[in-house]
This record gives structure tokens, C-alpha cells and sequence, in this order.
């Protein structure tokens, strides 16, 4: 029996440990990626909104708005004019508020403001750090996790592999939102201690921890199916015939060859955590205000979508621009890693 | 080959009440989602409450409980919400499938058009400025998040541009059942058959591209140019039914998850009352039965999908039997 | 009540809008009827309201609509504003003297009515329902009507109600007898509200769920489907008997939808698809239909208020020094404006609201003390805080998922940090919320709810709010949910509730001062008195606002 990864395998030819590294793959990989321009664009997108995104507090001051706290009754300075930060309707029966729009002057209101009378601008970039967080810490616990998932499933093969294969089942099919919801709840006046870590509500380990595990199968699957064929490939074989221990085979045999796949999984679970972190934001179970995430200032926005559009409009644009470079130089690092890799 | 359905089979029973009960346990260690206090409704008095935790019988252990709403909604069939109280569950999940089918199977008719146009394009101009162009569109696509285009969509169509002959004819949020009116039923799905869609062609036609290009290089391709065929021809009738067989793999369960009700995020930005919708407002009333109904009803298909892909796939390649 | 849980309400009198709506009295009502007579009306709503059983069902959305399908002994007149607060006989031939010093009051039922199954109204019907409201469990079965002798017999054991010597009919006579066990001066409220409506002896005793009960109004529910919607039709058996009481109604049929969201629903009414929207609409549309659709929207005012409950039982709220200042420091013009703005909402630091019974103007938590509120009082709030020494301590704020329940909590978030608290918000889904902060396991600090009137009564906010019977320690259903128990306040309240039986307006006095006393203590934060928009069709004439039940629909025409 045969399978596509064992293809795979022979067309890349396995990498041992140790020895005869040097200049391998790795250094390979990475020069390919230094010559390929679009790969530079985009790791030169993604510096930018992190750094931006890091000088948060530094554009706050600049505005010199608390861009978590409300600020309803505030008026700000436009052409020597004294404007209210929230406007009474002033036309017809009077009814409804607004909010400032976007003034398009970086000193205060660039983008207008939200519901509360904040800066949408500055939250846009706390917002930005939050959201960045939270999808690199999730692909941190997917990858360890499915990794350790897909190896073990597929090493063992057998029993455990089936009973890891059918909690990889479950897993894909279950409710993400109930989960979220009802964690979410559970932890208001609990908190949940793992070993040294407490997560207590509204702390960022839980949008973290949900999304984290739930592409743990999207993850495993690729990587059990890539140690089922290793496990039968010839080199593998011969070391378990010459009778080395099982950690030993692990993490010389299998490990590095599995690297290049999970790696090539770090951008794409990037994009996919930003988007997830922003709809779980937007149905109100991730992040919790005043604390902000793009998807929670969609949230905002959506409530004011048909009189300040643009509350909406930016943090989705921020998402677009941010998941497409991870997209761009996903598929740059696949190409440079492991070009016959095929996600789905 | 009945043994292996026969596993599959089992298999899925076992996903199904694994999810069931998890569902089921972790409904119950919510705080304020006992049923009985918000069954009572508001300043009800403590006797009142108690005398409806015991007529449902929330008072009697959590695997009894377990097993009879299990019976209910499989044997007797006539398991009922907790919030609608009176309305039964199975009809309520069978008639939110019509509106989720309408929009799912528009929304795959046009990505799978629009992928096979986008990715035939691309592979025939492979490394031309329209390839690219064409996969950087895929690219933006694959990046909006779903909920997020469905509001732009509602911004331009329904608020900003309405008024103009681009989008006057786009009815108010909603759907319209096909039995109803069949122009309103079209126009009713029309943007969110778009919105919907969008995604997948992204993911599909940069997927077809990159198998049609592989294809390109082998033998067989080389063969039929050799005999003088033309280029159309063999894009066409050999390179694109070879490249296919994945394409069908990966809408296989694409298909069976919407149809299970992942487009939740969709229906609930159009108010479209289907599967997603239902199962969404299930899960903000923890309204129970309907939870564990559309729960259930959705791991069925994700499942399905699975197993009838796995299994083709084995039918049609039979290297992949691991 | 608890009726409006679902989603904030509003409305309000502007002076210029009570013009338009008043009733055309140029023509009579037979001259009306016969120009306008017909049609069907068409309602949305977000969601249905859960079972249509009138004993159960405590939702404003469907008592709106029992208001022409159901009677009882006693109702609400169908009359405009404060009108519509006074009860009026309705199966009942007249209201009945009180006897026994106000423990026995004897029913007259009147001949000829039927239901609309064709069969006549009996004794032994009015006496069959009143044993239903606690065979069903019916939520207000020990809260309205435990003052009716044998209800504690009913309410420990419901399956064998009988009610003995606490309601007994007399078929020969057609009277009702009701025994009490201490005289209440609520109880013709109590039995003039849906629950109390009478329903053929022969209803199954269970919550018949979505199957409708015939009724006695000009309407009857032809259809339910809680995912699609729900049709009423005229009832073939229905004679006008009253029209204080229960009017006939001018459409022929009315249709409420569900499902649409509340943009759909604005856009809806806007291309007269739907004729009247049962959501408010959302505040993003609010300044658009207030200037295109200006001679659509009627604004009236709900008895009714918005409140963060403070746990008087957990620091640090349990000083109350730091309720007192957050009284203080709250800025409810601020709060206003998250609601939709002035002509929306009216500032209140009390907890009667304004116009109902026992109200009067005072605010104490304010610039400067008086009858109004003006500006919030930062100084003082801060030196309060600062004195009770809780300052950096921790304080979450639990609301509703809903866009303005989660932006009161928000802004109560930055003010409870002003104060120098290390605050947050947390917005759980709106269908548990409210059972959640009841909790006293769940140790919430403060929260954010509405309150709005069940019937005309200050004891149906003060008593209800904040007496130690409605404090349950432990329980899910424990609507005092700042958990205040006071046994001086709690006395007044008692012997105000006795007052009331003889001395209605001297009650009222004293419910004012109750009022005053309970602020003192401060163990909520009065935010602001919602008022509803009702937004409906250019077709829609002869638009009737009720306080009790809100707009009559069956009073309008369509055509």
C-alpha cells in the first residue's frame, strides 16, 4: 500500500537529524524566499501593521484621547469651531444620536468616532495589537498541539490512532460558538486553572485557547497522514529494525520531516486566527470591551453602518490587508518548503 | 466495501453522540442556563420554579435526562424548545433546510463557475499579468471575512447606493421561499449568493490552477500536443477533467458543511432563516433541544461528507487506501 | 413586568404627535367603521415570543395581541394614554363592591358572549381558569394570585387544584365568588391582566405551546408557527358587548411575521411591505426615519425604567457611600443619548417613574438637589468614594448582548474607572441575563436591567424591586436583584399596600415617600425613562397608545 504522502516523501528526500544538515533545506528554503519579491512585500506589509500597531499608546497620546474610555459628552476644536464629539439629531422629530465622523486629520478623530465617543483610529490600533496577539499565541498552541496529535496518531497507528482520529471527528464537527459562549460564561465568576496558568473572563487566553484548539484537526490530519507514510518508509523501517528507542526515532526521524509542513501551516493558521479571533469579536464571545480587537470594533460598527460606515469599513480593511500579506507569503514559504504540500 | 461503510457508519454514531454529549454537559454547567427559571419567567415565585424543574424533569439525573430528550428526539420525535415552548424541534430544523439548500446550492453553482473560469484563465496564462492579477483577486477573496463583506454588501445594496438603478431592485433583508414568489426568492439570495461564494472561488480557483499547471508537465499532455491537438482541446478535455478530481473532493465536503449549517455567519448578516441562523439563535437562548438538534443535524453532514468522500476517493484512486 | 425583556422599548408624547394620533372625532364610530372596516394589517417582528398560552405567556409582544383575543372578568379600558390604565368590567357586568372588609368580591358574568368555538361564556369556564393559572405553573400563579384562599394547596400541588373555597361559581345566579385572604388593593389589576383571562373549561392544563386557545375578542389566532408567523382572523362568533371594554376591531386579519432583522423590519415599513414594526428601531436609523418618515412615527412615553441594581450584599457596593456616589457620578444626559437622544428618553434619579401612581419629581443625586436631575456631581462622587476607602478594588459590570444595554455598560465601565475602581463589562446573551443576575451564587456586583410595569401600581416597582419576599438567596428567580432587604422600609411598604384599600391617595403620598427613602439608601442606579417609537405604514390611520398594553392595533385601520 501506497499513499500520496509516501510520493511526497520520495520527491523530497527525507531529511535525518543531525548529520548532513549544513546548508539543508532550511537555508535552501529561506534564500528562496529572500529572492521571491512578493515574499519581501509582504513580510514588509506585516512589519509595518505591527509596528504600527505596537506604537499604539504613542498615536494615542498624540491625539491625546483614552481611547477606552467613553467620552460622550466631549467636544472637540474643528476650524476654531467647537464640535460635540456626539451629535443630537437636529432635523424632523430630533431622534437619535450620531457620532462624530471621520474629521481626516491625524491630531484628532482621523476616522471619526464610535458608539462611546472614542477615537476609532486609535482603538483601530489597539485593536490591531490585540488581534495580532491573540492569532499568534492561537497558531502557537495549534501547531504544538496538532503536532503532537498527528504524530502520535500516526506513529501508533492502531487503536490509538483510531480513538485520536474519531476526537479529531468530534472536534471538527462541534459547535465552536457554544463552546465559546458557554466558556465565556463559566469563567465570569470562575476561573479555570491549567497547571500555572489561570484563565479568568475577559482574559485574552480564551479567545487564545478556543481558537487554538479548534483547527487542531485541519493541522493534524496533513501531519498523521505525512507520519503514516513516514512510519513506512524505508529509512524509518530500518531504524526501527536496528532497535532504536522510540523517542529516538521520533525526533530524529520524524520530526524534522514533519517541520517544513507545520511550518508551512504558520501563516495560513495566522490568516485563519485573525479571521476567526474577528467573527468570534463580532458575535460578542472573543475579546470584551472597553478592550478592543478589529473584530469587536466591526461589532461597534455594525450598529452605526448606515450612519458612520467607516467604523465598520476600517478594521475590515485592516483585516484584509494584514490576513492577505499572510496569504502571500504563505503561499511564498510552501513554495519555498515543500512545493508538492497540499492543504485540504 | 459494506464493511467499510458498515465502519463508517459506526463511526459517525460515535461522533454524533460525542458531540451530543459534550453539548449536553457543557449546557449543563452553564450558570443561568437552568431551563427551569427561565421557562417560569420573570418574578415568578420559588414554588412556581421548582414545580417546572420537576414537570420537565430537570430535578432527575443528568444521564436520565440525557437519555430521555435522546428518545425524544428520535424515537417519539416530538422533543420541544424550551424557549418557543410547544414548538417541536424536528420540524423547526427540517424548515429552516429549504432557505440554507436555496443558498447554499446558488452559492456553489456560482463559485464552482466562477473557479473554473478563474482557474482555467489563470493556468492557460500561467505567469502572464493576468494570472497574476487573477490570483491576487482569489487572494483578496480568500482574506475578507465573511460577516464583514456581508455588512459592506448591506452598506452598498441596502443603505448607500439603493437608490440607484445599480441596487433599487434589492428587496429588504431576508429570504423569500422559493414556493412564495420565485423572482423574490431569486432576488432575496442574489448578494448573499455572492457574498457566500466569494471564498470558495478564491480557494478553488487558485487550487484548480495550481493542479491544472502540475498536469501540464506529464506525459500524457505531451502525448496529445504531440498528436497535434490544440491547445483549447487539451486544456479542456484532458487537463481539467484529470485536475478535477480533487475539485470534486474538496466540495464534497465544502457542500456538506454549509448544508450543515456553517454558513451561519452569512444567514445571520442577511437574516436568512435557515440551519446557521437557527442553530445561532439556539446558542444565544442555550435553548437546548434545538441546540442539540441542529448540533447534531450539522456533524451529520460534516461527517457524511466525509465518509462519501473518503470512500469515492478510494473508488476512483485506489492508491490512497491508508 | 418582565414582558419587555426582549429588547428595549421606547416611545414619548411630543406635544405635536398627539395631535396627529388622537383619534378623527369629526366622524362617529359606526361612520368609521363602515369607511375603514377591512384589510389586513401586517406586523414583523425580530422573533416570535415563545408559547401563545395567555395564562404563561408574560411577553408585552403577545399581551399587545390577547388585548383583542381574550378577556377576562375585569380588563384594561381600550382608551388613548392614561386612559387606557383604568380598569373597566368586561365579562363581568360591573366591577363588584369589596365585601368582608375587601376579602370577597362577587362577580356578575354577563349573558350572550361567546367563545369563538361557538360555545356561550359559563360560570363554570371563569371558574376552571382560574384553577388553570396553577395547574400550568403559570409564572405570575404564585406572585398575583397566592392571595387567593386554597392557592397555597394549588401551588404545592397543581395537578389537583381545586381552589376550594377561594374561587366558587353559582350557574344559577352567574356569579363568581373570590375569597381572599387578606384584602389587596391590586387584585382587580391582578385579574384584569392576561393571565387571568378566562378560557373554555375544557383547555387541556398543560402550556398548549403552539397551539391556540379560542377566546371571547373580536380576533381570533388562526395560525402559529413561532419560525414564520402567526394570523389572526375575525372571530365569527364575536358581538360587541362593551366598547370600553372590547371593541370590535377594524381589519379583517392581521399577520405578524417573524425573522426579519431590525434593518429589514425599518426598510419594511419604510416600502409599506409591513405596517407597523414591534422592535425599536435600531439607533443608526433612528435620526433617518425621524426626518423622512416623520408623520410615521409616534412616540410615547413607557412606564418603565432603565437601572444598574447594585448587590447591597458585596463590597463594594455593600458601603453605601459608594452607591451614593456612583448615583453621583453617573451622566444620564450621556445615557440619554446612548438610547437615541432627549425627545427618547428622560434623565430619572428615582424609581417610580414619571406620571405613574406615587410618582413625584425629586432627584437628590444630582448638581444641585431638587426636583430635577441637571449634571452629574463629580466632586462629591469622588470624596464619597475616597471616604468609604474601597478605592482600586475590583467591579464588573454584567449587561445584556444587545447594542444598548452593552453601551450603558460600557460607559458605566469608564465611570466606575473615573472613580478610581479597576472596572470591566461583560455582556452575556440577553435570554440569560437576567436569570444570571438574579443569582446570588453568581456573586454579581452590578448590572444592567429594565423594569417595566405589570399594572398601575407603585408597590409593582417598589415592592417587587426591593422587598425581602422578593429577595431569594440562591435562586435563579429572585427579581430583587440588589438583594435589599430593609425591614423598616419593608413595614412601610406593607402598611402602605393596607392604606391603599381605603385611602388610594394618601397611599400614593406615602409610596412617594418611600420612594425618597429607598434612593437614600441607594440600592440601584435610576438611569433613564425609556419612551417607545412605534413606527408605522402611511396606511396605518387612527393610531391609539394605551399606557397599559401600548398601541391598540385592532382600533386602527389599514384602509
Amino acid at each position: 500500500m501506497t499513499t500520496q504522502a509516501d510520493a511526497d516523501i520520495a520527491a523530497t528526500a527525507p531529511t535525518r537529524g543531525k548529520g548532513g544538515r549544513g546548508r539543508g533545506p532550511w537555508a535552501t528554503a529561506l534564500r528562496r524566499l529572500r529572492r521571491s519579491p512578493s515574499a519581501v512585500a509582504s513580510t514588509a506589509v506585516l512589519l509595518t501593521v505591527a509596528v504600527l500597531c505596537a506604537l499604539a499608546p504613542v498615536y494615542a497620546d498624540f491625539t491625546g484621547t483614552d481611547p477606552f474610555r467613553s467620552n460622550l459628552s466631549g467636544k472637540i476644536e474643528i476650524a476654531g469651531e467647537q464640535v460635540a464629539v456626539m451629535q443630537p439629531s437636529t432635523t424632523g422629530l430630533g431622534l437619535g444620536v450620531t457620532p462624530i465622523g471621520p474629521t481626516w486629520n491625524p491630531a484628532a478623530y482621523l476616522l471619526g468616532a464610535d458608539n462611546q465617543g472614542r477615537d476609532v483610529a486609535a482603538r483601530l490600533l489597539y485593536g490591531g495589537r490585540n488581534s495580532l496577539v491573540i492569532s499568534a499565541a492561537a497558531t502557537l498552541i495549534c501547531l504544538v498541539l496538532a503536532g503532537i496529535i498527528g504524530i502520535v496518531a500516526g506513529f501508533s497507528g492502531g487503536a490509538v490512532d483510531m480513538v485520536l482520529s474519531r476526537i479529531l471527528d468530534v472536534l471538527w464537527a462541534f459547535p465552536v460558538y457554544l463552546l465559546a459562549i458557554s466558556l465565556s460564561i463559566v469563567l465570569l465568576n470562575s476561573s479555570i486553572a491549567l497547571g500555572p496558568i489561570t484563565i479568568t473572563a475577559g482574559s485574552l487566553l480564551l479567545p487564545i485557547g478556543i481558537i487554538g484548539v479548534i483547527y487542531v484537526p485541519y493541522v493534524a490530519r496533513p501531519i498523521r497522514s505525512k507520519v503514516l507514510a513516514l512510519r513506512r518508509s524505508e529509512f524509518v523501517l530500518a531504524s526501527v529494525g536496528l532497535g532504536l528507542p522510540t523517542h529516538r526515532i521520533l525526533l530524529r526521524d520524524i520530526l524534522p520531516n514533519v517541520m517544513p509542513t507545520l511550518i508551512v501551516f504558520v501563516p495560513i493558521l495566522l490568516a485563519l486566527s485573525i479571521v476567526t479571533e474577528s467573527a468570534l469579536s463580532f458575535l460578542s464571545i472573543g475579546v470584551q470591551p472597553p478592550d478592543a480587537s478589529w473584530g469587536t470594533i466591526i461589532q461597534d460598527g455594525q450598529t452605526l453602518l448606515y450612519s458612520r460606515p467607516m467604523v465598520a469599513l476600517a478594521p475590515g480593511i485592516a483585516i484584509v490587508i494584514t490576513v492577505l500579506a499572510l496569504n502571500v507569503l504563505g503561499d511564498n514559504v510552501r513554495d519555498a518548503l515543500d512545493p508538492r504540500f497540499k492543504i485540504r | 466495501m459494506i464493511a467499510t461503510i458498515l465502519q463508517r457508519l459506526v463511526q459517525m454514531i460515535f461522533v454524533m453522540f460525542g458531540i451530543s454529549v459534550l453539548v449536553f454537559l457543557i449546557f449543563f454547567a452553564t450558570p443561568g442556563s437552568d431551563p427551569a427559571a427561565r421557562i417560569a419567567g420573570r418574578n415568578a415565585a420559588p414554588e412556581t420554579v421548582e414545580q417546572i424543574r420537576h414537570e420537565f424533569g430537570f430535578d432527575r439525573p443528568l444521564p436520565v435526562q440525557y437519555a430521555l430528550m435522546m428518545k425524544r428526539l428520535w424515537v417519539t420525535q416530538d422533543l420541544t424548545s424550551f424557549v418557543n415552548r410547544g414548538q417541536k424541534v424536528i420540524p423547526q430544523v427540517l424548515d429552516a433546510v429549504p432557505a440554507t439548500i436555496s443558498l447554499v446550492t446558488g452559492a456553489a453553482i456560482l463559485w464552482i463557475a466562477g473557479s473554473l473560469v478563474i482557474g482555467v484563465a489563470a493556468a492557460a496564462m500561467r505567469d502572464t499579468i493576468v494570472d497574476r492579477g487573477l490570483m491576487i483577486l482569489s487572494l483578496i477573496g480568500i482574506s475578507m471575512p465573511v460577516f464583514w463583506l456581508g455588512e459592506v454588501m448591506n452598506l452598498v445594496s441596502q443603505s448607500r447606493y439603493h437608490d440607484t438603478w445599480l441596487f433599487s431592485w434589492v428587496p429588504g433583508l431576508g429570504y423569500t421561499p422559493l414556493t412564495a414568489s420565485v423572482t423574490g426568492w431569486f432576488k432575496s439570495l442574489v448578494i448573499p449568493w455572492i457574498t457566500l461564494a466569494v471564498l470558495y472561488i478564491g480557494i478553488y480557483a487558485r487550487i484548480l490552477r495550481s493542479n491544472l499547471i502540475e498536469v501540464y508537465s506529464e506525459d500524457f499532455i505531451r502525448t496529445a500536443r504531440a498528436k497535434g491537438l490544440s491547445e483549447t482541446r487539451i486544456m479542456l478535455r484532458h487537463a481539467l477533467r484529470t485536475s478535477l478530481l480533487s475539485f470534486v473532493t474538496m466540495f464534497g465536503l465544502d457542500f456538506g458543511a454549509l448544508v450543515g449549517g456553517a454558513a451561519l455567519l452569512t444567514e445571520v448578516v442577511f437574516g436568512i432563516n435557515g440551519v446557521g441562523r437557527l442553530t445561532f439563535q439556539a446558542l444565544q437562548n442555550l435553548d437546548l433541544p434545538v441546540i442539540l438538534a441542529t448540533v447534531m443535524y450539522a456533524s451529520f453532514f460534516v461527517v457524511a461528507a466525509n465518509a462519501v468522500v473518503d470512500m469515492l476517493y478510494a473508488v476512483i484512486d485506489p492508491r490512497v487506501r491508508t | 413586568m418582565t414582558s419587555w425583556t426582549r429588547r428595549p422599548a421606547m416611545a414619548c408624547a411630543v406635544a405635536a404627535l398627539i395631535a396627529a394620533t388622537a383619534p378623527a372625532s369629526a366622524q362617529t364610530r359606526e361612520e368609521l367603521m363602515a369607511e375603514h372596516r377591512g384589510g389586513t394589517m401586517r406586523l414583523v417582528a425580530h422573533t416570535a415570543a415563545g408559547t401563545i398560552d395567555p395564562h404563561i405567556n408574560y411577553t408585552s409582544q403577545y399581551w399587545q395581541l390577547y388585548q383583542f383575543v381574550y378577556d377576562g372578568l375585569l380588563t384594561f379600558k381600550k382608551g388613548a394614554g392614561i386612559e387606557g390604565a383604568e380598569v373597566v368590567p368586561d365579562l363581568a357586568e360591573a366591577l363588584p363592591e369589596p365585601q368582608d372588609d375587601g376579602k370577597t368580591y362577587v362577580f356578575k358574568l354577563r349573558e350572550g358572549i361567546k367563545f369563538a368555538n361557538g360555545d356561550e361564556v359559563t360560570v363554570a369556564d371563569v371558574v376552571a381558569s382560574f384553577q388553570r393559572i396553577f395547574k400550568v405553573s403559570g409564572p405570575t400563579s404564585g406572585t398575583f394570585y397566592n392571595g387567593i384562599v386554597g392557592a397555597d394547596a394549588c401551588i404545592a400541588s397543581p395537578a389537583d387544584c381545586t381552589l376550594e373555597g377561594g374561587v366558587t361559581g353559582d350557574e344559577a345566579a352567574r356569579t363568581i365568588t373570590f375569597h381572599l385572604v387578606q384584602p389587596d388593593p391590586e387584585f382587580f389589576f391582578k385579574i384584569a391582566v392576561p393571565h387571568a383571562s378566562v378560557l373554555p373549561a375544557s383547555t387541556p392544563a398543560t402550556d398548549v405551546g403552539v397551539d391556540p386557545i379560542p377566546g371571547t375578542g373580536p380576533y381570533m389566532f388562526e395560525s402559529y408557527n413561532p419560525n414564520e408567523s402567526l394570523v389572526l382572523v375575525r372571530n365569527p362568533h364575536f358581538a360587541e358587548w362593551s366598547v370600553d371594554a372590547q371593541p370590535d376591531g377594524f381589519p379583517d386579519s392581521i399577520v405578524y411575521d417573524f425573522g426579519l432583522t431590525d434593518e429589514g423590519e425599518v426598510t419594511a415599513v419604510q416600502n409599506g411591505q409591513a405596517d407597523w414594526m414591534f422592535d425599536q428601531p435600531p439607533t443608526d436609523r433612528l435620526a433617518e426615519i425621524g426626518t423622512q418618515n416623520a408623520d410615521q412615527v409616534h412616540v410615547n412615553t413607557l412606564t418603565a425604567f432603565w437601572y444598574a441594581p447594585l448587590n447591597v450584599n458585596l463590597a463594594p457596593f455593600d458601603d453605601v457611600r459608594v452607591r451614593q456616589a456612583l448615583n453621583y457620578a453617573v451622566d444620564r444626559d450621556a445615557l440619554v443619548g446612548l438610547f437615541g437622544g432627549q425627545v427618547l428618553a428622560q434623565p430619572v434619579c428615582q424609581i417610580l417613574p414619571p406620571g405613574f401612581p406615587g410618582h413625584e419629581d425629586t432627584c437628590m443625586y444630582t448638581k444641585d438637589p431638587g426636583t430635577t436631575w441637571s449634571a452629574p456631581d463629580m466632586e462629591k462622587a469622588q470624596a464619597l468614594v475616597d471616604e468609604s476607602g474601597t478605592k482600586g478594588q475590583k467591579v464588573t459590570v454584567i449587561v445584556e448582548d444587545t447594542v444598548v444595554s452593552r453601551d450603558v455598560g460600557t460607559y458605566l465601565q469608564s465611570v466606575l474607572s473615573d472613580l478610581g475602581y479597576d472596572a470591566s463589562v461583560k455582556a452575556i446573551s440577553a435570554n440569560i441575563q437576567f436569570t444570571y443576575i438574579q443569582n446570588t451564587n453568581n456573586n454579581v456586583q452590578i448590572s444592567v436591567s429594565q423594569w417595566y410595569q405589570d399594572y398601575p401600581a407603585a408597590s409593582n416597582f417598589l415592592n417587587v424591586l426591593l422587598s425581602c419576599a422578593s429577595f431569594h438567596p440562591g435562586s435563579d428567580a429572585s427579581v430583587n436583584i440588589s438583594g435589599f432587604c430593609d425591614e423598616e422600609v419593608d413595614a412601610k411598604m406593607q402598611a402602605a399596600m393596607t392604606q391603599a384599600i381605603t385611602d388610594p391617595d394618601g397611599a400614593n403620598m406615602e409610596w412617594a415617600k418611600i420612594d425618597r427613602e429607598v434612593m437614600e439608601k441607594a440600592p440601584l442606579v435610576p438611569l433613564f425613562t425609556p419612551k417607545r417609537v412605534d413606527f408605522v405604514s402611511t396606511r396605518v390611520g387612527n393610531f391609539m397608545f394605551s399606557n397599559q398594553f401600548q398601541w391598540q392595533m385592532s382600533q386602527s385601520w389599514v384602509q
